[in-house]
């Protein structure tokens, strides 16, 4: 009996052990496996990771009651929705050495006045990728949105592009083609881009958020809309696997979204305190370097820079120098009249 | 969900309070907005339209792949029966997911079937075609998933049958059509009642295949009630759109009872 019950202390003891763990929500493809591994061996702890691919899946998720991650990285706009809605922890920032890392122009933003509870992780733009050899024989200019949005280029490349599934996205290129703001909530101008969206339909292959990384490496897609991380990886992967074709992305000319992704800890974090350390291990400078190096994000952490390959600090679409960024337009959270305005007709576009 | 259809979306999804008190008197808020918006265009109408087209066909496909399958297992002797019905569940073995996926890299442009197609098409003169993203890709996969719901219950129907009619019919002349046709065919009809209800109800709500492999205009009624409630959350709107689902598929549950009871009953009360 003894013996029995001995082993099911040791048994309990070792799923207390095992229990200690860093869970984390995050982007998909956004973060370096050898960073995640480097955190496992300095805290002791797994760190389990659950990925969205789009701002409200993960919105939606959490506010269902999901809330109890560790660690949250949402873009700006959805901080902003997050602490009006009371869900987040403030930071501890006495427990964050690597705080002064950050470059001052990605803080205290308006989403988040002083950083109370959210610190930068990483950038993205919302660009084109595309099959460099496929566009260049058409003669399409690929730094432009007319791309995937004018009939008379895209009936050249019917059934080889795929946008976004994701409507602050695609409505967003939409009014940046249309040469209006991201913002503008101006139900005449929504109605206009849903129009150009409508049109350009059933020239795409797909709305497709998560697999067009594959699609474009694989040569069966020329053309998508998509984050410029995910292109940056489709480049290497075309690379990687010796296709006979290369993929490459660009900013179009008309400007684009930039996404600023914020790490935050849930009020229902199980481990506030390892999420404080993750944190904190996030913004030390060679882990952050690497998130760009293998990721290719861009990224808020000026102390990284010297880590950082040169060849990637070059590329515009990562790392925009400031003429582009004037172009470039983060996302503000739409209020409850505005969202079920750009749902309707984003449901009518899918439905039609 | 009716009572959530007649209310407002709240400010960050989920639900609005289906009342205020306002200067110390109670007032309701709720809408019949939602079902309005139900009936304003008829897109969403089109599409149930479509999504019952796409699951009839499945149905009907699937009955026609299935009923031959299911004979033969039931005619074919006990020792290789029951090896038939396991690989008839094998592939429950593996993640539905999967399935799907697997399915993408064999319509993908890159992969042999299209490519074979293509020489075909190309000998003709004809255009090039694409299976991914389109109807006939969801259309096939919707049939592969549901295929064994519909063999199973025919085969424990067939299986059933006394054999004795079929020699009885035979000695009184019946060629093998008649036989199939006026014995054989009548009493598997409930089967075929129940494979259609277990194989009709899921492929209309079905959302992953559209998804994954539907294109801009392959989705069904699933996938825009996902979207109300994941991406737009917009609760109200798409408990609207379920009632109407759930409303319709009761029906039709109901329909395939009555038509599914067995002939012989009727004929008994009278």
């Amino acid at each position: 009996m003894k013996k029995i019950l001995c082993c099911f202390v040791l048994c309990v003891s070792q799923i207390a052990m095992a229990e200690k763990a860093l869970h984390l929500f995050n982007w998909n493809d956004y973060i370096a496996e050898d960073t995640v591994t480097r955190f496992e061996e300095q805290c002791g702890c797994k760190v389990v990771q659950d990925y969205f691919s789009a701002t409200e899946e993960m919105m939606a998720k959490l506010l269902a009651g999901a809330g109890d991650y560790d660690v949250v990285i949402p873009t700006q706009n959805a901080v902003e929705a997050l602490i009006k809605q009371d869900f987040l922890l403030p930071l501890d920032k006495s427990k964050l050495s690597n705080l002064g890392n950050t470059a001052k122009g990605f803080l205290d933003k308006a989403y988040d006045p002083g950083n109370v509870y959210s610190l930068p992780y990483a950038f993205t733009t919302t660009l084109v990728g595309y099959n460099e050899e496929k566009i260049a024989e058409l003669g399409i200019n690929p730094s432009d949105w007319s791309i995937i949005f004018d009939p008379t280029v895209l009936a050249k490349i019917k059934g080889k592009v795929t946008v976004m599934d994701d409507s602050e996205e695609l409505f967003g290129a939409a009014l940046k083609y249309l040469g209006y703001s991201i913002n503008d909530n101006d139900e005449k101008h929504l109605k206009e881009a849903q129009a150009v969206i409508l049109k350009a339909k059933p020239y795409w292959a797909a709305f497709n958020s998560s697999s067009y990384i594959k699609e474009l490496t694989v040569g069966n897609i020329w053309v998508a809309h998509g984050y410029s991380s995910d292109m940056f990886q489709a480049r290497a992967d075309a690379a990687e696997a010796g296709r006979d074709f290369s993929v490459n992305f660009v900013l179009p000319k008309q400007g684009a979204v930039l996404a600023l992704d914020n790490m935050v800890i849930p009020k229902k974090a199980r481990d506030p305190e390892l999420a404080l350390q993750f944190i904190n291990f996030m913004m030390a400078p060679e882990n952050a370097a690497e998130l760009t190096n293998v990721v290719g994000t861009g990224n808020p952490n000026a102390a990284a820079t010297p880590f950082i390959e040169p060849e990637i600090l070059k590329i515009s679409a990562i790392f925009p120098n400031d003429e582009v960024q004037k172009s470039l337009e983060t996302v503000s959270a739409r209020n409850a009249k505005q969202r079920r305005l750009i749902n309707k007709l984003w449901t009518e576009i899918k439905v039609r | 969900m009716l009572f959530a259809s007649f209310r407002y979306s709240g400010e960050y999804g989920g639900l609005a309070p289906w009342y205020y008190i306002e200067d110390g008197g109670f007032t309701l808020d709720l809408t019949l907005e939602n079902w309005r918006r139900l009936f304003e265009t008829e897109i969403y109408l089109s599409l149930l339209i479509k999504s019952l087209t796409y699951a009839l066909l499945t149905t009907l496909i699937c009955v026609l792949m299935a009923y031959p399958l299911a004979l033969m297992i039931a005619r074919s002797s006990k020792r290789y029966r029951d090896l038939l019905l396991l690989l008839v569940i094998l592939p429950f073995w593996s993640n539905f997911l999967v399935r799907i996926y697997a399915w993408m890299i064999i319509f993908s442009p890159q992969g042999a079937l299209t490519a074979a197609l293509n020489v075909v098409t190309s000998a003709l003169g004809l255009e090039p075609i694409s299976l991914m993203f389109s109807s006939t890709a969801v259309i096939t996969c919707l049939v592969y998933v549901h295929l064994p719901f519909m063999i199973l219950p025919l085969y424990a129907n067939l299986e059933k049958h006394d054999n004795r009619l079929l020699d009885a019919a035979q000695d009184l002349g019946a060629n093998r059509f008649q036989c199939f046709w006026l014995i054989t065919w009548p009493l598997s009809l409930p089967g075929i009642y129940a494979g259609a209800v277990l194989v009709f109800i899921p492929s209309l709500g079905i959302f992953a295949i559209p998804d994954l492999l539907g294109g801009t205009n392959g989705i069904m009624i699933g996938n825009v009630i996902k979207q109300q409630f994941v991406e737009s959350r917009d609760w109200p709107f798409g408990s609207v759109l379920s009632l109407v689902l759930t409303a319709i598929t009761l029906l039709l549950v109901l329909l395939a009872a009555k038509l599914g009871r067995p002939a012989g009953e009727d004929n008994g009360k009278k």
